[in-house]
């Protein structure tokens, strides 16, 4: 085996691992940006994951399944954001009980359904642009041989990245986290922005996690997602929230996850544990060479209480 | 102020009850709530709710040897618990229990090995010493970023975890590893070596140190000026800051102490039920310690009756399966309820007027 086919591979390999850890960070960016700290991505991944996986293998059609997943994230993310702010809850207790929840339920449902059972998804999936940048070494073919779903995901991101940035909406919900009565004082509302954010955060979540049954693996298992969601928040905060900085935080992630691939095809003799802490440590790294100066939205994780509640 | 309007200021007895009975029945409501949701997730799925919890209660509550399993597994969550609630007191989130416990049960593990010679008190000093140091030194990293820079402790910790399943896989499958055995673990620590058992029941001398440990705790926590100093700076780090406190030194000292503890349940689980570390072994009791310290509204005396309720869950995890077609995952599912309802019961609309923050 030749070093480019090997260096294709892990790219691609890299590309494909991180989209659904870049639809859920970004998720969760616009979340903390609107000033909703969401800990319980990962168990909105795992129920998405499980509806795309359970549509997809009734209906036939990954797109529908993605759709569903993405609608099942949709869901939790309006009852997490009508919780965090009608409810008033403390939002690191709710998401950590969203994460137990969700990937209590999804283990449990997914017995429910399918016993013991081990079912595969054998849908083909359209790879739009293979070829076209195969006179690009390396970069290209890893780039442009991708299921139709990464380039969706790409756009996702780029799509939300203008919102947040340059229209009106994604000002009055960067407002609802920087500075809500500001908001309320030119006649915004706080809860609504908030609920909308987290319900933009779910969507993107559930897509992430139907991608990993449905694009990536073809299958679904309790735990499927092993700490994406985690890794989601992790790496919101590594790229300041921002999603062209998150995207390239992920595939620093993806291509440190495929470190252990490359070197025991390269013949290097590293304990595989060893090279699986990489990848957190260098978060924790980045974290403290990058993210000492990251100021995060100054109501982040504050129950909105409305003037009158305000200390 | 006239001597009339001074009585009624007085609280009376009813509000006196209320004080205190308040926070136990808004728990009482908050479990019956989550009972009731999970109880239509098992009509959904075509359980029967009256007769899967009646199962669980003559399981775990109605048979000596089931009430005996259940406070054989409400201990470790005890002491994970402690570590939730010390940390929780100063206004930190150790979301990094699961790491400590692996890193404290594979400290305790290696060394209850090499100490088989000297006994059963040396051993299990040095082993629960081990296992202490392991969880703090493990928490120190995560902590010092915090107290130094700021760094949020929440990511950092989760972090953290994975890095201390993948270390203690390394080392058990590497250095520490039993060579005479198949499956890769550390040498076992002989049974007779272990915690022995209070009589003739099931329960081990690890209910002594969880115990023991909760009294330190609640001692430190409530009676003790560092205690209060911990509760200040989680109330208010600006207030404490002008009030001279040493709010990084103290800050550190909770989180250290968090890891401590956890530490320590991964200790204990080794000297007790395991006697040894085995690979792919995680608990994971920490989300459950954060079930249960919302379950004990973070009060520490509430800490031991919610302790108890959540090893029942632990053992029904166990044996629902078989006695009644009710898989584990359901009560992953259960807890994760009880926080997301004790997440909205913390709001509480009188707060405001008893000048109480929500």
């Amino acid at each position: 085996m030749n070093v480019e086919a090997v260096l294709t591979a892990l790219l691609a390999a890299a590309i494909l691992s991180s989209t659904a850890l870049l639809l859920a960070a970004v998720g969760e960016a616009i979340s903390e940006r609107a000033g909703l700290l969401n800990l319980g991505i990962e168990g909105v991944m795992l129920i998405s994951s499980l509806a795309a996986f359970w549509l997809t293998l009734e209906s036939g059609s990954t797109a529908l399944g993605l759709l569903g997943g993405g609608a099942a994230g949709l869901l939790c993310g309006i009852v997490f954001g009508l919780l965090a702010t009608i409810g008033r809850a403390d939002q690191v207790v709710l998401g950590l009980g969203t994460t137990l929840a969700g990937g209590g339920g999804s283990a449990f449902l997914f017995r429910e359904i399918y016993g013991s059972d081990q079912p595969l998804l054998a849908q083909g999936q359209g790879r739009p642009f293979q070829g076209l940048l195969d006179w690009l070494p390396v970069i290209g073919p890893a780039v442009a041989d991708q299921r139709w779903f990464i380039y969706v995901a790409w756009l996702l991101v780029f799509g939300a990245q203008f919102v947040v940035a340059r229209t009106t909406f994604g000002l009055r919900i960067r407002a609802a986290g920087e500075s809500p009565f500001g908001l309320e004082a030119v006649g915004g509302s706080v809860i609504r922005m908030r609920v909308a954010a987290a319900a933009i955060a779910g969507t993107l979540s559930g897509l992430g996690g139907a991608c990993v049954s449905v694009v990536e693996l073809g299958f679904f298992s309790p735990g499927i997602t092993a700490g994406a969601g985690f890794l989601a928040i992790a790496l919101a905060m590594l790229g300041r929230l921002s999603p062209v900085r998150i995207l390239f935080g992920t595939l620093a992630f993806g291509l440190l996850t495929g470190l252990d691939t490359g070197l025991q095809i390269a013949g290097v003799d590293v304990r595989p544990e060893f090279l699986a802490m990489l990848p957190y440590l260098g978060i924790v790294i980045a974290l403290v060479a990058f993210g000492r100066g990251t100021r995060l939205p100054r109501a982040l994780g504050k129950p909105y209480t409305g003037i009158a509640g305000s200390r | 102020m006239s001597p009339v309007s001074l009585a009624r200021s007085r609280p009376g007895f009813g509000d006196a009850v209320f004080h205190r009975l308040g926070p136990a029945l808004e728990s009482l409501a908050a479990l019956a709530l989550a009972f009731l949701i999970s109880g239509v997730v098992m009509l959904a799925t075509g359980h029967d709710p009256v007769d899967a919890y009646g199962e669980l209660v003559r399981r775990t509550l109605l048979r000596p040897s089931g009430l005996q399993e259940v406070i054989v597994r409400a201990i470790p969550l005890l002491i994970a618990g402690l570590a939730v609630l010390v940390a929780a007191r100063a206004g930190l989130w150790n979301i990094g229990i699961d790491g400590q416990v692996l890193v404290g049960a594979m400290a305790a593990a290696v060394v209850g090995s090499w100490l088989d010679a000297g006994g059963r008190p040396v051993l299990w000093t040095f082993a629960i010493v081990a296992g202490v140091l392991a969880g703090a030194v493990w928490i120190a990293i995560p902590a010092l970023l915090r107290t130094r820079w700021g760094i949020n402790e929440i990511v950092t910790t989760i972090m953290f975890n994975y890095v201390a399943f993948s270390l203690t896989a390394w080392l058990v499958k590497g250095p520490f590893r039993d060579e005479t055995l198949v499956a890769p673990q550390t040498p076992a620590i002989p049974p007779e070596l272990r915690f022995g058992t209070l009589g003739d029941t099931r329960v081990h001398i690890g209910l002594v140190l969880a115990l023991v440990l909760w009294l330190a705790v609640t001692v430190w926590l409530q009676r003790s000026v560092s205690g209060f100093e911990l509760r200040a700076v989680g109330e208010s780090p600006r207030a404490a800051r002008h009030a001279m406190l040493p709010v990084a030194a103290i800050l550190l000292t909770a989180l250290l102490a968090s890891g401590a503890l956890a530490g320590m349940a991964g200790g204990n689980d080794v000297l007790s039920t395991k006697g040894t570390f085995q690979a792919e072994w995680n608990p994971e009791y920490g989300l459950s310690a954060f079930a249960l310290v919302f379950l004990a509204r973070r009060n520490v005396y509430a800490l031991v009756p919610a302790a108890l309720f959540l090893g029942a869950l632990a053992y029904g995890a166990d044996v629902m399966p078989r006695a009644a077609d009710l898989p584990a995952s359901f009560f992953t599912l259960f807890e994760g309820i009880l926080l997301m309802v004790f997440a909205v019961l913390h709001w509480r609309p009188w707060a405001r007027l008893k000048g109480e923050r929500s």
